[in-house]
């Protein structure tokens, strides 16, 4: 198989600090003729000329028709590689080569203008992806369809909603007739329903031969699309490989990174009256070690300790996993029969026992609040609390990432009859 | 089959050149969008000039203008030097305007600064409109040596766009150069025979006016439309070479440090 990008040794260092005026660059030249060089202070302003390794000798290699997730914390390198690979920006040393067409997505309609109409932003942005006005021609009617912004078209973008402005942006990248795609995170705009058909419309340009490159932090969306990971780590390739094998690396080391994290104090900021509030939430195993990643036959108990400002008759204690992208999953609350916590004063200490968690295997928040009696004043209310995994039976992530689709997993049998003729 | 490179993709003239009309058409809307007067505006400025060297220069100052009416000597070079400075101000600072595709899409990063000087051709059409206008008022009769005002536009657009290659270039490193450029555009139209002719320039300084290529460009200009005579050969041959090696730097030195604008800005 061909090959569609390929880096060798790449290095890239940016100069940070404020930017450079005439008097630096006299200054510069100045010790440039005196044979040496040196970092350019100024007593006033600070070290201008510090330099920072964006990329360290990266080398890799993209097949055609690839779909490429990549991976890693911000600040990684992830968005220079991407840069480096459109060409915006050119590496400090080594080789970067491309084979094709690539149009890059590190913002949706970057090169819109709001007080032009949908219509002249669909040339001008498709211009700058380097196609000709026959060929914008050609793709129009699909690229508004896919936007589905007919009603809209000969309108100034200025009054275009977000989402709307976004989705044009990028039915006009991948309508550019690309070989390569590159796409940074931009499916974070826009509503659910946009971001399946841009997941779909993704899937179907590799399914096409087209090449890919996805920088996501959604493990999920990831995993749907791509088959391979590029995870980078501090400016170099910490692993590249099968993407189901990497994504449970990746997710197994952000777990133990979010258990050291385990039982920090929540946010300070939050909803509520404040009487009663939570303190610490952590998330137990069944043996009551902190722990952040589960089977879905483990036993899990979310602990969460409050103190009251005062005497509480009868609050209740709600608990609530949470899907980031789906929403609430599961909620439970303390208010029911012989669970109530009777009065609160002072401090406490609730847990929650779930002795086994049918759920999709990803990632998972809690969210939590306690309110009065009724449920109808609430004294405390925490959007995010700490972050835990649920990995799925044997298969786990490796299993076909179709069967992740949903929200729980429930035991069945299918059985099959074919009819005799 | 696609073989890999380590150079951008080239685009093809047809692409490069509908960007670039789309980007000149993006920044003549955006000037003149919402605004009553429209494109208007654009002959206002050289107007308005007119009106104030024909008080100063030509009233209180008894300026010689060579026998032609004063308001059209001055107007004739105002229309090219409104549509050089107007450029160059505006261009300096296009690449940082635009820092929201610089930095996130590649295209050859040229066609910025160009657009910016293109769209003010819009401009430099409605001000020569009116310039007609003030020929056919003053009934100055038009000889055949017209037939040299292409040349001469087309020295003016080059040596515009050299300048404003280069201005724009250097602000992205040294964001100094805005400033320099708005001072330094302020005394270079004093310092061009525009409110003046050069043959009211004393000798010893002569050299030093006929290194500004503008000289050459408005000197001709006038020759040519307001006297209806040949243009001073000497002066628009040493404008004309001044404006290719300058634009030729220029471009030099834009292709040199475009890699490093996304970096930078």
């Amino acid at each position: 198989m061909s090959i569609a990008i390929q880096l060798q040794n790449v290095t890239k260092r940016y100069k940070t600090g404020r930017s450079r005026t005439i008097v630096d660059l006299v200054a510069g030249s100045a010790d440039a003729w005196r044979g040496r060089e040196r970092e350019v202070y100024s007593a006033s302003r600070g070290a201008i000329s510090s330099t920072i390794h964006a990329l360290c000798d990266v080398s890799f290699e993209v097949p055609e028709g690839a779909g490429l997730g990549i991976i890693g914390r911000n600040g990684a390198g992830k968005t220079t590689l991407l840069k480096l690979i459109s060409r915006v920006t050119w590496p400090t040393s080594g080789k970067v080569r491309v084979a094709g067409h690539v149009v890059s997505l590190i913002e949706l309609g970057a090169g819109f203008h709001p007080e032009l109409t949908g219509r002249e932003n669909v040339y001008l942005g498709a211009g700058l992806f380097g196609l000709t006005r026959k060929a914008i021609d050609r793709q129009f009617d699909a690229i508004v369809q896919f936007a589905d912004v007919e009603r809209l078209i000969d309108t100034p973008m200025k009054r275009y909603s977000s989402g709307l402005y976004a989705r044009l942006g990028f039915s006009v990248a991948i309508h550019s007739n690309p070989d390569i795609v590159l796409v940074d995170e931009v499916l974070s705009v826009g509503d659910a329903s946009f971001r399946r058909r841009a997941l779909e419309a993704l899937r179907g340009l590799i399914a096409s031969g087209k090449t890919v490159l996805f920088i996501s932090h959604d493990m999920w969306n990831v995993r749907r699309l791509c088959s391979q990971i590029l995870w980078m780590e501090d400016g170099g390739v910490r692993a590249y490989g099968d993407a189901g094998e990497i994504a449970e690396r990746y997710m197994n080391e952000v777990n133990l990174q979010a258990l050291a994290n385990q039982g920090t104090a929540l946010q300070s900021h939050r909803g509520g009256t404040g009487e009663v509030r939570y303190e610490v939430v952590e998330t137990l195993d069944g043996n009551g070690q902190s722990s952040a990643s589960f089977m879905q036959d483990d036993v899990m108990v979310v602990r969460a300790t409050y103190t009251s400002t005062r005497r509480i008759e009868q609050p209740v204690f709600q608990i609530a996993i949470v899907d980031v992208d789906t929403g609430v999953v599961v909620t439970t609350a303390s208010s029911a029969g012989s669970n109530g916590a009777g009065a609160v004063d002072g401090r406490g200490e609730i847990d929650v026992r779930f002795n086994h968690l049918p759920l999709r295997p990803r990632q998972y928040v809690l969210r939590l609040a306690i309110t009065d009696r009724d449920q109808l004043a609430s004294y405390d209310m925490v959007t995010a609390g700490p972050r835990f995994a649920i990995s799925g039976q044997g298969g786990g992530v490796d299993s076909l990432v179709d069967e992740q689709d949903g929200l729980v997993t429930v035991p069945f049998e299918i059985s099959h009859r074919p009819s005799a003729e | 089959m696609r073989t890999l490179s380590d150079q951008p993709e080239r685009m093809s003239l047809s692409a490069y050149f509908e960007l670039l009309m789309n980007l000149t058409r993006r920044e003549v809307k955006s000037r003149y969008s919402q605004s009553l007067f429209g494109a208007g505006w654009a002959i206002a400025q050289p107007l308005a000039m007119m009106a104030v060297f024909t008080l100063v220069f030509s009233r209180l100052g008894q300026m010689p203008s060579g026998g032609a009416p004063y308001p059209l000597f001055a107007f004739a070079a105002l229309v090219p030097w409104f549509f050089f400075s107007n450029s160059v101000n505006s261009g300096t600072m296009s690449l940082i305007t635009y820092r929201n595709i610089v930095t996130k899409t590649y295209f050859p990063r040229e066609i910025v600064p160009i657009a910016q000087v293109g769209s003010r051709l819009v401009d430099l059409t409605a001000s020569s409109a009116l310039f007609v206008g003030l020929l056919i008022y003053y009934n100055v009769t038009i000889g055949g040596w017209i037939a040299f005002v292409p040349v001469l536009v087309a020295m003016l657009i080059l040596f515009t766009l050299g300048t404003t290659l280069a201005t724009s270039a250097i602000n992205v490193f040294y964001r100094d150069v805005s400033p320099v450029v708005q001072i330094g555009l302020q005394l270079w139209l004093y310092l061009t025979p525009v409110a003046y002719p050069l043959s009211a320039v004393p000798d010893e300084y002569r050299t030093f006016f006929l290194l500004n290529p503008l000289t050459g460009v408005v000197e001709g200009l006038r020759a040519v439309l307001v006297f209806g005579r040949a243009p001073d050969w000497d002066v628009v041959g040493i404008s004309a070479s001044l404006v290719t090696g300058i634009f030729l730097g220029a471009l030099l030195l834009f292709k040199r440090t475009d890699k490093y604008f996304a970096d930078v800005i």
